[in-house]
């Protein structure tokens, strides 16, 4: 492909979701893929996660971020997949027409015949969260902004010594191997939750490292001396608790980097905040799929990379004409126990996508059932739902609803 | 060192930049004199952002007329400074009759004073601004009225200055004042310099630069005021400065665009002890939401990109408190409190009349030079859309700060600026580059590895 023809498939996104996409499209034929990445260098978030647990749904294998990267870089040899990174996607109309930006491919619009929408998440920060307290010029960091730091090595200004960190996600523990590593001492996770969101065993670990764990316990306010956090205010149940530290990092309630969606045609599922999509991975608007962590915040990146191999075999079918490139399916309904669900929309597509569902709150002893109508189409086995953890459900014709019954 | 001077100006708020700019069109050594490491870094950083036209200022007094001259001067020449301007006019909102009467008065004391203003009744309000939330009698609209950008005017007007021959001098506190009679020597620990005539535009801290000569005319009565910015989506629902019918007490909070296409909720007003106390609390942030809530309901769960509190360096004066103590060569500036930036050319014209043809026998410059600064306002023509420019700089393709769309160009211009930014904040204040929805988490290493790289910082 010469810089100034249009690729058959632009895909937007080179970390799991988006690699594993390109290489089943090239694995399916198709010759002429384009990666777009905004970062200087392709693989994504898992890049600067340099711990061991990636990849493993998808390569079987649980690979360091950094190495499971460089198994989805590797799997590209050997193709012609082009990736171009520092390339940004500003908008995205019908057509699909992409805007994009780089310094290679400078200022325009690409006219692909299919584009696979990957562009992940990002975490929230202090804004988003409306934590009062003073304003600060260094020392509130998200874990995304502290693993690049490290990974770019970058030194943390000298007075930070101790970390607080905020949330109690997978994230927050990979927090702390990064903030060991710039040279934090973790005094303390924090989380409103009655448990820790991770694994427990993770919490058990942490504790014995000399990390204490709040739990039921709120950020009330971060105390700023000299332009830099010296504590935070901790709202526990019963009491309220000073803790000095150095730092705040916020990690975790992900977003879905949806920005150049806006004003689109790609319709988002207020639920999950990323776009809706059918169990072939299309979005609302006609040859554009969709996979990886934009769909539903964070989702382990072998998940995510499955995700992507799947977009990637409906959008080689699409070009083959095996099937239409605009969205199917019927959107299901969700009872109020139910979090989210992607793919929001299902159909009769015999390969079909991994589903994945949220609770909105934990239950125990529960079942979760489809329903058809007002009938109940299949019920699972009594189970604890626990929130924030992926809940796999295999996917049925003629499905209207998902809820917990008993 | 001991340089002279026939001017120092201390404070590098928007008020002193505007001063030393106005100052550098004669043929006067003039010295500007900033505390902290970059200019604008105090009042002037936390403010609304608004040009105001001078309508809802009281008439009759300093304010009123300075206010009325800085905004014609800003509409005439911010321009040239590259400096952004939308006129997007405000909606001031009465649901009580008494808030009715207040505005019919308004309307009738602003037509008098030549301000262009008009009533709309609640269905105009609505066809115009369906966002509004319910229960609206009327509205005083007053379509003058604009945003600007807060950040890059004192940097401008800084830039112009010193490119007119003001020598600027950051991190550079004055500690120490003596007079002898003829001059004054301005002390920052080991270092000296002497001028004929000192300009307070201490800001925040005027009462205490005051001090140093032995004034104490008035006290600096800080009061905070607490912002929330949304998300840059909350532009397409709201486009226009709103707030509610202004009380003896206040003005209200305002829900109105910024510049750089986000929606600013704010300001609280809060008297409080301390003047550094920046902080948000828990009630801040309840006022602004019960705003939100009442008068725009759609933003009501809108997310927020960041929250952050400023000082208005008020005094326990209602009107500027602008002194010309020319036989000691001492003019003071300060009680500029929440109209710094609309007054700001205005008082820079008030101060050089008051001051250069009674103190200094000189001329006007014959032909100032000019400056420019890059544009970050949202609605014009952005780097990364300038194929022209990208042909021949692909640097402003390369996205660094994604939210924003800020270019690895736009930071490296920045950072070679004479007027270089000396912190990370103020490097983000100069380009909006991590000002964004993700705050720094996608680009707030890569930007701090250009600063230090720039700074000469070894990574």
């Amino acid at each position: 492909m010469n810089s100034n023809s249009d690729p058959q498939v632009l895909i937007v996104g080179a970390g799991p979701a988006g690699l594993a996409a390109a290489r089943t499209l090239a694995a399916q034929g198709v010759t002429d893929i384009l990666v777009i990445d905004r970062d200087d260098a392709p693989g994504g978030l898992p890049r600067f996660c340099h711990h061991p647990g990636f990849g493993l749904e998808y390569a079987r294998w649980p690979y360091t971020g950094p190495g499971f990267a460089k198994r989805l870089l590797c799997d590209l040899a050997g193709t012609n997949v082009r990736i171009e990174c520092r390339t940004t996607l500003i908008a995205l109309r019908d057509g699909p027409v992409a805007e994009i930006t780089g310094p290679r491919l400078g200022f325009r619009q690409i006219r692909p015949r299919a584009i696979i929408l990957a562009t992940g998440i990002r975490e929230s920060h202090r804004g988003n969260l409306l934590v009062p307290g003073g304003r600060a010029e260094t020392g509130i960091l998200t874990t995304g902004q502290l693993q690049q730091l490290v990974a770019r090595r970058i030194a943390l200004p000298k007075h930070l010594k101790s970390a607080v960190i905020i949330g109690t996600e997978h994230v927050a523990f990979s927090a702390i191997w990064t903030a060991r590593h710039a040279g934090l001492r973790i005094r303390a996770m924090v989380g409103a939750e009655d448990r820790i969101m991770s694994f427990a065993p993770l919490g058990t670990l942490a504790r014995a490292a000399g990390t204490d764990i709040f739990t039921r316990t709120h950020l009330r306010e971060i105390v700023i001396e000299n332009g830099a956090p010296s504590a935070v205010i901790l709202q526990a149940p019963q009491e309220i608790r000073r803790l000095p530290t150095d730092a705040v990092l916020f990690t975790g309630n992900w977003i879905p980097e949806v920005a150049a969606l806006t004003g689109g045609p790609v319709m988002l599922d207020p639920r999950t905040g990323g776009p809706e999509i059918d169990q072939a991975m299309r979005t609302s608007a006609p040859g554009t799929f969709a996979a990886g962590n934009m769909l539903h915040g964070v989702e382990s990146s072998g998940w995510c990379a499955n995700e992507g191999r799947h977009a990637g075999l409906m959008a080689a079918r699409y070009l083959r004409g095996e099937i239409a490139g605009t969205q199917g399916g019927h959107r299901l309904e969700l009872s109020a126990e139910i979090a989210f669900l992607v793919p929001q929309r299902w159909d009769s597509t015999a390969e079909a996508a991994p589903v994945s569902l949220r609770v909105a709150r934990d239950m125990h002893n529960r079942r979760l059932a489809l329903t058809a109508g007002a009938d109940q189409l299949w019920t699972g086995g009594r189970r604890n739902f626990l929130r924030k953890r992926r809940i796999v459900l295999a996917a049925a014709m003629g499905a209207t609803g998902v809820t917990i019954i008993d | 060192m001991n340089a002279q001077y026939d001017i120092a100006i201390i404070g590098g708020g928007v008020v002193g930049t505007a001063i030393a700019r106005g100052l550098s069109r004669f043929e006067l050594k003039a010295v500007l004199l900033e505390a902290r490491p970059d200019l604008g870094d105090e009042s002037s950083k936390g403010n609304s952002a608004l040009m105001c036209s001078g309508l809802d200022v009281p008439a009759g007094t300093l304010e009123r007329r300075l206010v009325q001259r800085g905004y014609a001067r800003y509409m005439a020449e911010a321009s040239d400074m590259g400096l952004p301007i939308r006129k997007v006019g405000a909606i001031t909102l009465a649901w009580s009759e008494e808030q009715q009467r207040i505005l019919e008065h308004e309307l009738a004391a602003a037509r008098r004073d030549g301000f262009t203003a008009e009533l709309f009744d609640s269905t105009e309000i609505y066809r115009r601004w369906p966002q509004f939330g319910p229960g609206i009698r009327c509205g005083l609209w007053a379509p003058d009225e604009a945003i600007v950008d807060p950040f890059s005017t004192p940097h401008a007007y800084a830039l112009d200055a010193l490119a007119n021959g003001v020598d600027i001098r950051r991190g550079w506190p004055v500690q120490r004042a003596e007079h002898d009679g003829k001059s004054w020597a301005l002390f920052n620990g080991a270092e000296r310099l002497t001028t004929r005539c000192v300009i307070n535009a201490g800001g925040i801290r005027a009462d205490h630069v005051e001090a140093l000569a032995g004034y104490s005319d008035f006290a600096i009565r800080p009061r905070r005021g607490q912002y929330m910015v949304l998300d840059k989506s909350a532009r397409a629902i709201h486009d226009v400065i709103a707030m509610p019918t202004p009380t003896p007490a206040t003005r209200g909070i305002l829900i109105t665009p910024t510049i750089f296409g986000n929606v600013l909720v704010g300001p609280t007003a809060e008297d409080v002890e301390d003047r550094d106390d920046r902080r948000v609390t828990d009630e801040g942030l309840a006022q602004l939401r019960q705003a939100i809530a009442t008068m725009i309901p759609a933003l009501a769960d809108h997310p927020v990109n960041t929250i952050f509190a400023g000082m208005r360096p008020a005094t326990q004066f209602s009107d500027y408190q602008i002194i010309p103590r020319l036989e000691r060569g001492w003019v003071t500036v300060a009680g500029i409190r929440s109209t710094g930036l609309s007054a700001s050319l205005g008082i820079a014209e008030h101060v050089a009349a008051l001051l250069v043809p009674y103190m200094f026998d000189v001329a006007r410059k014959p032909a100032p030079k000019r400056i420019n600064v890059p544009s970050l306002s949202e609605t014009s023509l952005r780097p990364w859309q300038d194929s022209g420019r990208i042909a021949i700089d692909p640097c402003y393709a390369e996205m660094i700060c994604h939210c924003e769309r800020i270019s690895r160009g736009e930071i490296r211009d920045a950072l070679a600026c004479p007027l270089a930014p000396q912190t990370l904040n103020s490097l983000k204040r100069r380009t909006r580059a991590m000002f964004g929805r993700c705050q720094g988490f996608y680009c707030g290493a890569r930007v701090q590895a250009m600063f230090e790289e720039g700074r000469g910082v070894p990574t």
